[in-house]
């Protein structure tokens, strides 16, 4: 038996599924190429204490991740990661879901403006979003300031306080997100049948009973869509603020877990550690992802 | 049907535009050796100057073409731009280097001393760095070693910028506090008398201003490769400004461009920050404001780290090396050396460009903000820069201490001396 | 059944203020941008302008070729676009109508890609992108970017709610897949593609680490690169200036938005995703 043959074999390869190959092999090779190889890289990095350019590299075995879990630091990070993904997804899911359908069920009026109006946001950069409230939301001399300073209120020094700083950048990289997660899920409230939410409606049903029992499962697709991207946007997104406004300060207190890996990696050149932190973000989402596909995927509603 | 053939023509389109794009960046075809000049200027601190000086030395030169290249957020920035192109095994030319970052350059990146280059193909030149720069400022540019590894070209200085209305308003001297003892007495009265706040001390992310505090008092930040900052007039000299931001709550604790917007708007009566800023503040405050010498301490000398970058020779080979000392030859000229500090703030490093005619004399006659951080400089010393590979991350934890300190939540005495530990521990890895 | 008028009042009231606190920082920004700076540090409160300028914009267009670095800008984020789009789409089918060995595996190894940080790629992809001879070049920023799955997430989600036995019937019609690709199954999902769409754009658009990395030469530069170049922490940010780079960057996914606004809401309405 030739190779090719056993190949074919093993794949149980025949015209049907080449094709199904075939129309992954783009997406794979792009994959490969930028995704896959600088992963396997970092695993291989994560092993080393290195600074990205000295010529030798010097082989730790394990030592970069009991630094790295040894550092109380890492949980503070942890913690702080946490606690963005908790405020985001309150403002950019929950909130979202609500508005979208109160707006496409419960309101008669202006749902058009509210749709263009809550979207407009969407299409500015975070580097703007965050020089622009850094400015307006100055604890002295911003337009804020002086507005709670009429009602005699004062705004709290939220770049320089523990707690405060992770809530203010969470809501600078929600006024961005927040306007598409929420055309999204109102598109997919918006195409659920009207007549199962007349026909509920009808029978006098209370509004929460229709968005728990009726609205939620029946979206749930776009729902489990827009949770992903609120948690990668969580870790993702949040970086800009974090880099423009307080690069990870005051003392760790607004830094996640992406952006620490940054810091180490290009600010302080540890890039072993930086690798090993990468990794460790990574298996922890990794399991996440895992628990998704063995029981939430299994649950969605696929109008099928 | 349709719909997708008009997509397959938008990429078709869309590719030739790639494809006519990418032609526009080739090498150059009369025969110029091009080069590459990073730096951080970004255009509120001298980037119309840099575009301005490389297209003169473009049109003036036979053998060499320049290509700046903008590296935003600072040395830092530039740093990491170039840790990823020397991963790639090129290189630019000719790279600014932040003064701290002095140690870590030389330890880990390949460069030339330019005095090399310039003994090997300009003979005419050999004495050009003695002659025309001071030795305590050539000094800034050595590494911990005492390698010559590149020559300064920005030189900053902190300075002490005052809103006189406020002062006035308050009762005060309208020259401002000639020491740090009065800085914290001024800012007492200030927020008495005005309801404002008195001082602004700049937070960026590195301990430039921190040094010149402590060591104004008689502190050292290294002595002979070891951190010694947590020395009794340290913590004396970190205390005042503690106390002044938690105690007498008179000092802003605050993000540094949020700091500075505050002193421009009148909400600040003092702000100890970097000349660099002085175009920013200058152009923008509607109050009669002026630029001090930094505060002394009560019958001590004041020192000064030097701010800014040094310019260094990262060329691979002989011909880019030689092109890029003519290209810095020409941005040392006097002219060109004039309009850098026009267009930058920063004081000029060669030490006959202020009187000279065609240099800064009526430019400096008529800008009263510079004189100040121009009289300074003979009290300016390096930039502490430490050692070793864990440098870096000995200047981070310093900088996290700033956080804990003014966030109040560890004394000066036990973060300064825990923080030196640590740091000599690191050192001594 | 009726709505109470109070509660229906009352989330007018919740609207109205989400929309006020969304949209007020961009009237902000734009009146900003017509500001001269020293106005807009003296006086915060003005939204509109009390000395009305266009000095920012001509300072930005006096600094840069403009409409040279929106048109990269353009290009990167469209074919980035376009490339994504399509190659997730593809994959999708794939994953959807095949069966074929180590397909979950697969399908699981790059959805996990999308919780990978961004620090883990961007040197190795430098030194890829640097190898291939792309640096400061519009090919170098777009390539490393098609490596997205969550379109490929998406648009297989998407996929999966089609009825199964619109395919089945189309296949015993001998239909090929081509055919069921564009004329069944591209209709069904265009919801989802235009919404992975949209975002690709505009992440694209507005992307700054790593541009800031591969272009060099300022006629290469992209927008929110250009943007950089007003920012600085040692000589001051031109708040001003920036703002006017914000609303010129804004300005052209807001217009195509608008001119497709149309086509992008008749398409979610009329099927929605699911």
């Amino acid at each position: 038996m030739s190779a090719l043959a056993a190949v074919r074999k093993t794949l149980h390869l025949n015209r049907e599924n080449a094709i199904g190959y075939g129309l992954l092999i783009p997406s794979i090779i792009i994959f490969a190429v930028f995704t896959f190889w600088p992963f396997l890289y970092t695993v291989y990095l994560s092993f080393f204490d290195w600074n990205m350019i000295s010529p030798e590299k010097e082989f730790v075995g394990i030592r970069n991740y009991m630094e790295v879990l040894g550092d109380p630091r890492t949980y503070q990070i942890f913690g702080n990661t946490f606690l963005y993904i908790v405020i985001l997804l309150a403002i950019n899911c929950v909130v979202p879901y609500i508005f979208a359908f109160v707006i496409d069920i419960v309101l008669k009026r202006w749902n058009g403006f509210y749709k263009s109006a809550l979207f407009l946001p969407a299409f500015i950069s975070l580097v703007v979003g965050s020089i622009l409230f850094t400015w307006i939301l100055n604890p002295v001399s911003g337009p804020l300031a002086i507005v709670f300073g009429w009602i005699g209120l004062e705004i709290p020094n939220w770049t320089k306080s523990e707690g405060w700083v992770i809530l203010v950048l969470s809501l600078i990289t929600s006024w961005k997100v927040f306007g598409y997660n929420f055309i999204l899920l109102y598109a997919s409230i918006n195409g659920i049948s009207r007549e199962i939410i007349e026909s509920a409606r009808l029978d006098n049903v209370p509004l929460w009973r229709i968005f728990f029992q009726i609205i939620l499962p029946m979206s749930s697709a776009t729902g489990i869509y827009v949770f992903i991207l609120t948690i990668v946007q969580s870790l993702q997104y949040v970086f800009t603020p974090v880099k423009v406004v307080t690069q990870g300060g005051p003392d760790y207190a607004s830094s996640n877990l992406i952006y620490h890996a940054y810091h180490e990696a290009f600010v302080v050149y540890r890039t072993g550690h930086s690798a090993t932190l990468s990794i460790i973000t990574m298996a922890l989402f990794l399991i996440l992802l895992f628990l998704y596909f063995k029981f939430v995927d299994r649950g969605i509603y696929y109008e099928n | 049907m349709k719909r997708f053939l008009q997509t397959i023509c938008f990429i078709a389109l869309m590719l030739f535009l790639v494809a006519c794009n990418s032609e526009a960046a080739g090498t150059t075809e009369d025969g110029k050796t091009k080069i590459e000049y990073w730096h951080v200027n970004a255009e509120t601190q001298g980037g119309q100057t840099v575009k301005q000086l490389v297209e003169d030395f473009n049109a003036q030169s036979e053998t060499v073409e320049v290509v700046a290249k903008y590296n935003p957020d600072m040395y830092k920035g530039l740093m990491q731009n170039l840790q990823a192109e020397a991963a790639a095994g090129n290189a630019p030319a000719v790279v600014q280097v932040g003064w701290s970052f002095l140690n870590y350059f030389s330890d880990n990146f390949s460069y030339v001393s330019p005095q090399t280059v310039i003994e090997q193909h300009f003979p005419e030149d050999e004495t050009f760095l003695q002659d025309k720069f001071l030795p305590n400022v050539l000094d800034l540019a050595k590494n911990s070693d005492g390698e010559q590894v590149g020559i300064p070209y920005s030189l900053s200085s902190p300075v002490l910028y005052i809103n006189r209305d406020i002062l006035r308003e308050a009762g005060l001297d309208e020259n401002g506090p000639q020491t740090w003892e009065e800085v914290k007495e001024f800012s007492k009265v200030i927020k008495e008398e005005t309801g404002k706040y008195g001082f602004y001390f700049q937070e960026p992310a590195d301990n430039w201003a921190t040094q010149a505090l402590l060591e104004s008092n008689g502190a050292q930040f290294i002595t002979d490769g070891k951190a010694t900052f947590a020395s009794e007039e340290g913590i004396e000299a970190y205390e005042l400004l503690a106390d002044m931001v938690l105690e007498d709550e008179t000092a802003l604790h605050i993000g540094w461009d949020q700091g500075v917007q505050s002193f421009i708007d009148g909400s600040v009566a003092m702000a100890y920050t970097t000349i660099a800023q002085r175009s920013n503040i200058q152009d923008n405050a509607q109050f009669d404001v002026a630029a001090v010498k930094s505060p002394a301490w009560e019958g001590k000398d004041v020192k000064l780290p030097a701010g800014g970058a040094m310019l260094t020779i990262t060329a691979p080979n002989e011909k880019e090396q030689k092109a890029a000392w003519e290209f810095m030859r020409y941005l040392y000229s006097i002219e060109s050396m004039a309009e850098w500090t026009k267009g930058t703030g920063y004081v000029p490093p060669r030490n006959d460009v202020a009187d000279a005619e065609n240099g800064l004399k009526t430019y400096l006659e008529e800008n009263e903000m510079m004189t100040a951080a121009v009289e300074q400089m003979d009290g300016v010393v390096p930039w502490a820069s430490f050692p070793g590979d864990a440098g870096l991350e000995a200047e981070q934890l310093l900088l996290d201490l700033r956080d804990q300190i003014l966030g109040g939540s560890i004394s000066v005495e036990e973060g300064l001396t825990s923080i030196e530990d640590k740091i000599n521990e690191l050192l001594n890895d | 059944m009726k709505i109470n008028r109070t509660v229906e009042i009352t989330w007018h009231v919740i609207f109205m203020a989400t929309v006020i606190v969304l949209v007020f920082p961009i009237i902000y920004a734009v009146g900003m941008s017509f500001t001269p700076l020293e106005d807009a540090y003296n006086n915060v409160l003005n939204i509109i302008p009390l000395h009305p300028t266009l000095e920012n914009y001509i300072t930005f267009f006096d600094t840069l070729p403009v409409v040279k670095v929106t048109m990269n800008t353009f290009i990167i984020a469209s074919v980035a676009t376009v490339f994504k789009v399509l190659t997730s789409f593809l994959a999708a089918y794939a994953f959807v109508y095949f069966q074929f060995k180590g397909k979950e595996v697969l399908y699981f190894l790059l959805i996990s890609t999308i919780f990978i940080p961004f620090t883990v790629t961007m040197i190795p992809n430098y030194l890829i992108v640097s190898d291939l001879g792309l640096l400061d070049s519009v090919w170098g920023v777009i390539l490393p970017q098609l490596a997205d799955a969550i379109g490929i997430f998406l648009i297989t989600q998407s996929m999966r709610s089609i009825p199964i036995s619109l395919i089945e019937v189309a296949r015993l019609d001998n239909l090929g897949h081509g055919r069921i690709m564009k004329d069944i199954v591209l209709p069904l999902v265009r919801p989802a593609i235009t919404s992975v769409g949209i975002w690709f754009f505009i992440s694209s658009w507005n992307e700054f680490v790593w541009p800031v990395l591969i272009l060099k030469t300022t006629e290469n530069y992209t927008l929110p690169l250009a943007l950089q170049m007003y920012i600085s922490s040692e000589g001051g940010t031109n708040f001003t200036v920036a703002m006017a780079v914000s609303v010129i960057t804004m300005i052209i996914p807001l217009l195509l938005y608008l001119t497709f606004q149309k086509y992008i809401i008749g398409t979610f309405t009329s099927s929605g995703i699911k």
